[in-house]
Order: C-alpha cells, then sequence, then structure tokens
C-alpha cells in the first residue's frame, strides 16, 4: 500500500512539473511572451506581432500588458519571462550604462547602434533596425496660441517662456542629459513652473487649459486630438527614441520563421500609422487587438 | 561598498530637490489628515448618537464609493473642476481617508460598554455631559487607532499626488521608475515609510498621555 502511495504521489508530481513547464499552443507550438509598457504603442506592436506569429506560425504570442516602464520589460527579458518586447533606442541613455561605455548623441543612428550593441549584449537579445516610428521627447503648445504668437520653434518659445507654466511626466525633470536642466542650458529659458504628473493628465491639464506648454511624446493621438503643436527642436536638443523590437536571441536562433515575421516589421509603420492606430485606441477606446488586426489587414500582412 | 558612497553621492547631488519633495509630502499628507480628522470624527460621534439607520447606512455607503472610484479617474475628474497641483490632490486624499476614519471612528464609539453609559445615565449626567466626560475619553483609545491607521494609509496614498502635478515623494518614486533610477525609488520609498512611521509613534505617544491623563 505505502508503495503504491508513492507511486502515485510521484506520478502526480511528474504530471505537474509537466504542466508548469513551457505551455505549448493549441497548435501544439510554443506560447511566446511579450511585454508591453504603459504606453500604447508597445500595446499595439504586441497585437500586431501576436497577430502575424499566430497566422502565419503554429505558435502563440502572450501579451503582459502595463508593466510601469521599459527598465521592467528589460528585467522581464533578463529574467527569461519575457521574449519579445518594444524598446526605444534612446533608452540607451537612460543610466543603463557607465559614461564610459555609451556616448551621448543626439544623432538617431550613433544612438540606435549603441542601442543595438549594448543592450543586445547585456540582455542576450537582438535588437532590431526601427520600426520606423518616432515617440521621442518634445516641446507643445497649443496650435492657436502658437499661430497666434508666430511660435514655430523651441527658441520662439523663450519670449513668452517665464509666464508659462510647463506639465511633464514624472521623470523629465529629473533627467540628466535631455531633461529639463539640459532643456534650460540649451535654450537658455525657463517656465514660470515645472510640474511632473501622470502623462494622461498632463494632455486633460492642457486641454483645460491649466497648461499652457507640455512636453508631448511625438507619437501621442493627443496631439491631434487637443490641437497642439509640435515644436521644431532647433537646437537638436531632444534625442531621438525611435522603436525597435526586441527578442531574445535563444528564441530567435531556435524558431527561424518567428526571426522572419521580426525582420519583416523593420520599417513597417510610420509615426502616422502609429499615432492613427492610437487614436482608435486611446481616444475613440477600441480594442488594440482590433485594431492591429485592420491595420495588418490593410497592409496586407494577413489575409 | 561602492554601493554605499554612490548613495551618498546621490544623495549630495541631490539633496534639494529630495528635501522640496519631502516637504511637498509632509505638507499635502499633513492637511488632508487634519482635514479628514476634523470633519469624521465629529460626524462618526454624531452618527452614534443618530436614530435613523437608513441616513446612516446612506453616509457609510456614500464615503465606500469614494473608497471604489479608481484613484487615476479621479483624478481625471478633478482637473477640470480644480485644476492641477495641490488643491485637486488633497481633496481626492481627503476622499479616500474618509471612509477608515469614519468606520474607525464609529466602530470604536459604538463599542464601548452599554453598562457604563447606563451607569452615567442613572448618575444624571446629560447627554452631553455623557459624551465628553464619560464616552470621548472611553473610546479615545479606538479613535486614536482609527486616526493612526488612517494617518499611515494617507502617508502611502500621498505618492499619488505626482500623478497630478502637486508633487511629492511619488514624484520621485515614478521618475526613478522611468529614468531607470534605483537610488531614487529606494530614497522616496524609505522617506515614505520613514515619515509614515514618525507620525505613528507621535500619535501613540499623544493617545499614551491622554489616556493616561
Amino acid at each position: 500500500m505505502k508503495r503504491f502511495i508513492n507511486s502515485s504521489v510521484f506520478a502526480l508530481l511528474i504530471i505537474l512539473l509537466a504542466a508548469c513547464g513551457t505551455s505549448a499552443s493549441s497548435e501544439g507550438g510554443e506560447v511566446f511572451e511579450y511585454g508591453a509598457q504603459k504606453n500604447t504603442d508597445p500595446k499595439i506592436m504586441g497585437q500586431i506581432l501576436k497577430l502575424l506569429v499566430e497566422d502565419q506560425t503554429d505558435h502563440e504570442v502572450n501579451i503582459t500588458e502595463d508593466m510601469p516602464a521599459s527598465p521592467q520589460v528589460m528585467g522581464g527579458i533578463d529574467r527569461g519571462d519575457f521574449d519579445f518586447a518594444t524598446l526605444y533606442s534612446g533608452e540607451v541613455y537612460n543610466n543603463h550604462f557607465d559614461e564610459d561605455q555609451v556616448e551621448y548623441s543626439t544623432d538617431p543612428e550613433a544612438t540606435l547602434e549603441q542601442a543595438q550593441e549594448l543592450f543586445g549584449e547585456r540582455y542576450d537579445m537582438k535588437w532590431y533596425d526601427s520600426i520606423g516610428f518616432i515617440n521621442q521627447y518634445s516641446i507643445a503648445v497649443k496650435e492657436d496660441f502658437a499661430a497666434d504668437n508666430n511660435i514655430t520653434t523651441m527658441t520662439d518659445l523663450g519670449e513668452y517662456a517665464n509666464n508659462m507654466i510647463l506639465g511633464t511626466d514624472n521623470s523629465w525633470i529629473e533627467r540628466d542629459n535631455d531633461g529639463y536642466e539640459g532643456y534650460q542650458e540649451a535654450y537658455g529659458y525657463s517656465f514660470e513652473e515645472a510640474r511632473g504628473m501622470d502623462v494622461a493628465l498632463m494632455y486633460e491639464g492642457i486641454a483645460n487649459d491649466e497648461l499652457d506648454v507640455v512636453t508631448a511624446y511625438t507619437v501621442d493621438p493627443q496631439i491631434i486630438e487637443y490641437d497642439l503643436k509640435i515644436l521644431e527642436d532647433d537646437q537638436k536638443f531632444f534625442p531621438p527614441y525611435e522603436a525597435s523590437l526586441v527578442a531574445r536571441n535563444e528564441v530567435i536562433d531556435e524558431y527561424p520563421e518567428v526571426a522572419d515575421i521580426l525582420d519583416s516589421l523593420v520599417g513597417s509603420i510610420s509615426t502616422e500609422e502609429m499615432t492613427q492606430m492610437m487614436h482608435e485606441v486611446d481616444i475613440n477606446k477600441r480594442d488594440a487587438a482590433e485594431v492591429a488586426k485592420e491595420f495588418a489587414t490593410e497592409k496586407g500582412w494577413i489575409e | 561598498m561602492e554601493f554605499i558612497t554612490d548613495y551618498v553621492m546621490f544623495w549630495q547631488d541631490e539633496y534639494q530637490s529630495i528635501m522640496t519633495y519631502t516637504s511637498e509630502h509632509l505638507l499635502i499628507s499633513f492637511v488632508v489628515i487634519v482635514l479628514s480628522i476634523l470633519v469624521t470624527v465629529p460626524l462618526a460621534v454624531y452618527m452614534t448618537k443618530m436614530k435613523n439607520d437608513k441616513i446612516k447606512s446612506l453616509i457609510f455607503n456614500i464615503a465606500n464609493i469614494f473608497q471604489t472610484i479608481p484613484t487615476i479617474a479621479l483624478l481625471a475628474i478633478m482637473i477640470p473642476l480644480l485644476g492641477i497641483g495641490f488643491a485637486p490632490a488633497v481633496t481626492a486624499l481627503f476622499l479616500y481617508a474618509l471612509l477608515p476614519l469614519l468606520r474607525n471612528t464609529y466602530t470604536g464609539i459604538k463599542s464601548i460598554d452599554p453598562s457604563i453609559v447606563e451607569a452615567a445615565k442613572g448618575m444624571g449626567f446629560t447627554t452631553m455631559g455623557r459624551l465628553f466626560k464619560i464616552e470621548l475619553p472611553a473610546a479615545l483609545p479606538y479613535v486614536m487607532s482609527g486616526i493612526r491607521v488612517t494617518t499611515v494609509y494617507i502617508i502611502s496614498w500621498t505618492t499619488l499626488a505626482a500623478l497630478i502635478g502637486a508633487g511629492g515623494l511619488g514624484d520621485l518614486i515614478l521618475a526613478g521608475i522611468g529614468y531607470n533610477d534605483q537610488y531614487m525609488i529606494f530614497t522616496g520609498t524609505l522617506l515614505a515609510i520613514v515619515i509614515a512611521l514618525l507620525l505613528d509613534l507621535a500619535f501613540g505617544k499623544l493617545e499614551k498621555k491622554y489616556t493616561n491623563a
């Protein structure tokens, strides 16, 4: 009897262990994990990747949304929790590497190259060339304010800045190279007040005239929705944040069919197209999966 | 060891802004705590005297509803009404603090042994006299524990003020998350904990002093 119990416990354990291992897709392939940050563009990219992978291979992609920010997504990749993600080239300057490893530059190519090399090595992953859209910091004001005062560049704004309240995200004020301090040095002016807040509320704030100027991200649909104007960065102050897909080397080495799909997405989506999709999701409150499907069908990527 | 020298360097660099965040945090929490005590404790006392159970449960339900509104939604509603910064942050936190304080105070006063109240009645105390001489002193430990619990909540919730441009230690934590700076996250968290513990200690001392008197 004792023997029977022992062996059945053993058998149960084996079954449990098997269930805990890599779960298989319904078609017998792998289930890959995609990690998305809080913002909408990585979520849409996840849906597009999921669609293509599930359409063209036996594998499935599971998306985990609303990681606080990119560093937490990278942590997930490092632990093997995530296989894919969407990251931005300019992140290479965000405290990940020592100053002697990384050289600060606002040149898009130099930035992307450094991101590919440094992050690629650290997390044993492939950082693809840019998807095509750019999600970087910029300074935006209300369109009518810009038109009335003939403002087109960030330099032009200097004349009015000391009477303006700036709304920004919670980290811009503290950033070293591309933050508020650097901005004041590069452009030689400061705003009356600078307040960090949630990005969604920041746009609410400028729409309600509580704020006069915001640090908008170039891909955000609120720029169109609330008639904001992005000012030209004439001092080339802000570093580029070109979006790229990343994938763990282990995965793309073992599954070339997945690597092909990731390759095919390089240079495939422009900033305008991403903004349009984000507009559907963020403003028209549609489902990201549905919007991604529409886009992929339009592009002829899926049937 | 390098970690320690790095962290000391961080404090030297950021000392001034850390102090600004801390003072913003203290100011917001303090105003919220004082406001919510001033409103809730008398209300809870009044409610224990209330005969109408319907109104009582209505008040609890309203306080309950505020508690269930997602923070970010509540803050978004605040912008057209109160703008951005200190005022909407204090208002939102005040609404969140209502329920725990109200419930703790109410239950505290309710839990006094009815025979004590009866005895006081028999000795000829008026309603007001009973309240101030017998019921409130007997309920003080419960009321204080309600205040202490809520205070600790408020200190931690005040980190949310950073979402609506009111600053505070949440700003430091969120900046650290966005900018990949562990020292900022650590410092913001640590200071919030220290503030909560110190206030709890202070309230504890206060409570002892009054219950002994």
